[in-house]
């Protein structure tokens, strides 16, 4: 199985190559990258060809291809690829815009190939576990969700409005409102959310609290913000989740599965986890339901329900009124 | 033990599950069926009944040696939960039978399949930490309710010292070698029962001390504890910190009653790894993570912790898989 990665503007895009060398039968051929010297700098590194336009790569021998690029970019990428006849593994979010999202998702199904979003979330073992506990009924029916993804400034194409389409909410409501409607099987009707720039002397969002409500009457509240001191703070950030049942409650905190390292050249303590690695399994997924032909744990569309909320709340911020969300 | 074993067996898609060998009948009978696998009264009765490849023995400690060598001289490769024996003259005759029969043993010192400890041992190994000067470690909970309180008997567990701080013992061997001496204290008839808690020093070879402490002597719970200190960094972890999946669970009727359930999952449990690591062993003719040698010289060092305790001096360890006791 051949793959080619459209860019590594997004760091992500490293830790997916690493993972793509421990899948047996799946090579990274490609890297395709405007920007010459990360691109080639990666390409030397993961042992693949180096190709400048993207475009060039679809001509290559491919069978998926992985997108990393900044968010506006991603939705040309992934229809070019699609309509190629190649597999997608398309970065969160989506898009940037709801039009670009749909594009997606329709390319893929006119190609009859996989569009997956890439929501490692639902790799996380912890995470995967408390959906199973939910499908079984354990804490009866859900009543209630308060969740957080913090992370520190990423900056970069991250904080650019035109290459990233948002800040902290674009960056990080996804990963939790994917979480939220995989637990309760139902869309986010109505969003309210407070945003701002209040940690960083920056020109895009950095704070945002949001106040959700789902079509099935599960009220949610969720912290996207990039509020953790970028250098004192002992990891990248956090993804926990309080699930409230007529049963009991769960708190998940994804990545509790660390230990503590104290480094005094390092200036700070450190986590370093060691749980199952999400990406990995994220990964070994895709190409697994591109073998077997059988559809994606998370697809374009779930991809476009999460965009559409961070962007429901971003209207919602600017209106300072609750904004519903039409399916 | 033999439940967890069991469990982890069938999870193995390699290895298939063929018999349960227990005294207990009821016990077969209900756990036998629940997993849908046949009991037998006796290993003599297994062995002439199901073909096996593989023993393993989840027994009460002070059986394991007979149980090792019926299996052994039956040709069998053995896995045996730790401590490997109770005296030193047993682990060398089980190891002796092995060799002779030209068959395997795994010993069960399943925190080398424990994700946070090998991620410890290496950043001692890959030198994070820099020069290591202390090792402090913590294990236990509540008394340990076993067949006919087996553990309460020193003939039979060997006390906490050779049952539950020998997985430290191993681990902390793994990562620094062999002990030099050991000083020992425990609160065994201090208070009530059979229950104990003990406090054990420990000198490496290589230079690091370590503190390891041990109790069956909480009102509840179990967990596990670890902190590495060296010249250039500290890492410290523990298991009753609060992990990724933390429940509370309404209870019967009651207004306020209710059940607590932490839980740490990961893909592959540590004792799925430890018996699939076996499966490679014996596939390939490889040496095991864990050697037979290895357990002998974690049980020397348990021993010496009891003899410590007993005799109120600290004890110097022989050489590596040194001299009989
Ligand atoms: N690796 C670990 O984390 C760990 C944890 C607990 C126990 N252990 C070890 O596992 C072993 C078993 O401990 P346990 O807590 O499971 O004990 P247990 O008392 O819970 O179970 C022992 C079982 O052996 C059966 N039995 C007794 N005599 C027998 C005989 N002659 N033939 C067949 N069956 C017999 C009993 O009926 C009982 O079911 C011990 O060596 C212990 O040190 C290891």
């Amino acid at each position: 199985m051949n793959i080619a990665i459209f860019s590594f503007a997004h760091m992500h895009a490293y830790s997916y190559a690493r993972s793509l060398k421990d899948l047996p039968g799946v090579t990274l051929k490609v890297v395709a990258d405007d920007d010459v010297e990360r691109g080639r700098q990666a390409a030397e590194t993961f042992g693949a060809r180096y190709v400048r336009d993207y475009q060039d790569a679809l001509k290559e021998p491919l069978d998926a291809v992985i997108v990393t690029s900044e968010n506006s970019r991603h939705a040309e990428m992934t229809v070019a690829a699609l309509q190629a006849g190649l597999h997608v593994l398309c970065e969160k979010p989506i898009a940037t815009r709801i039009e670009d999202g749909h594009r997606m998702v329709q390319a893929a199904h006119d190609a009859k190939k996989l569009l997956q979003m890439a929501f490692p979330m639902r790799y996380n073992i912890p995470a995967a576990r408390l959906k199973q506990q939910l499908d079984q009924g354990r804490l009866g029916r859900i009543l209630l969700m308060n969740g957080t993804n913090h992370g520190k400034n990423p900056g970069g194409w991250f904080i650019d409005p035109v290459l990233a389409g948002g800040g902290a909410v674009m960056d990080h409501t996804v990963h939790i409102v994917d979480l939220m409607r995989w637990y309760t099987g139902s869309e986010v009707r109505e969003v309210y959310a407070e945003i701002d720039t209040r940690f960083h002397p920056i020109g895009i969002d950095d704070t945002g609290l949001l106040t959700l409500e789902f079509e099935n009457g599960v009220i949610a509240a969720l912290d996207p913000s990039w509020s953790r001191p970028q250098r004192s703070f002992p990891t990248w950030g956090d993804v926990t989740l309080e699930v409230v049942g007529t049963e009991g409650v769960t708190h998940l905190d994804a990545f509790a599965q660390h230990l503590v390292l104290y480094k005094e050249i390092a200036g700070q303590a450190q986590h370093l986890g060691w749980g199952d690695d999400p990406d990995l399994r994220m990964l070994e997924s895709f190409i697994a339901c591109i073998r077997a032909g059988t559809p994606p744990l998370a697809s374009g569309h779930d991809g476009l329900q999460a965009t559409q909320v961070a962007l429901a709340c971003y209207e919602s911020a600017r209106l300072a009124r609750p904004v519903k969300i039409s399916q | 033990m033999g439940f967890v074993h069991a469990q982890a067996w069938q999870a193995i898609p390699e290895a298939q599950l063929v018999g349960l060998v227990d005294t207990d009948p009821n016990l077969l009978k209900t756990l036998g069926e629940s997993i849908g696998v046949s009991g037998f009264p006796n290993l003599d009765t297994a062995l002439r009944e199901v073909d096996v490849d593989i023993i393993d023995i989840c027994l009460p400690t002070h059986l394991h040696r007979e149980a090792a060598e019926a299996a052994l001289a039956a040709g069998k490769h053995v896995i045996c939960e730790k401590p490997l024996a109770l005296s030193l003259k047993d682990a060398r005759a089980i190891i002796d039978a092995a060799a002779a029969a030209k068959k395997q043993i795994l010993v069960g010192h399943v925190l080398r399949f424990f994700r946070v400890y090998q991620k410890a041992r290496q950043l001692v190994l890959d030198h994070t930490l820099g020069q290591i000067g202390t090792i402090k470690t913590f294990r236990g909970g509540s008394y340990p309710k076993g067949w006919h309180d087996w553990y309460g008997d020193p003939a039979k567990s060997g006390t906490l010292a050779t049952d539950l701080l020998i997985h430290d013992f191993d681990f902390l061997m793994w990562c620094f070698g062999p002990v030099e001496r050991v000083y020992a204290k425990s609160l065994a008839g201090h208070i009530t029962g059979a229950a104990d808690h003990v406090l054990a020093s420990l000198r490496f070879k290589s230079g690091p001390i370590a503190h390891v402490e041990g109790t069956w002597a909480y009102p509840k719970g179990f967990s596990y504890a670890f902190e590495i200190a060296g010249a250039d960094g500290l890492i410290h972890f523990d298991s009753a910190d609060k992990g990724p999946i933390h429940t509370l669970l309404r209870s019967g009727s009651e207004r306020n009653a209710s059940v607590e359930v932490p839980e740490s999952p990961v893909e592959i449990s540590p004792y799925q790894a430890e018996l699939a690591h076996f499966l490679e062993v014996i596939t390939h003719d490889a040496l095991p993570v864990v050697t037979a040698e290895d357990g002998y010289n974690a049980l020397a060092v348990s021993l010496a912790v009891r003899d410590s305790i007993q005799s109120g001096e600290p004890v110097l360890l022989p050489g590596r898989t040194g001299g009989e006791s």
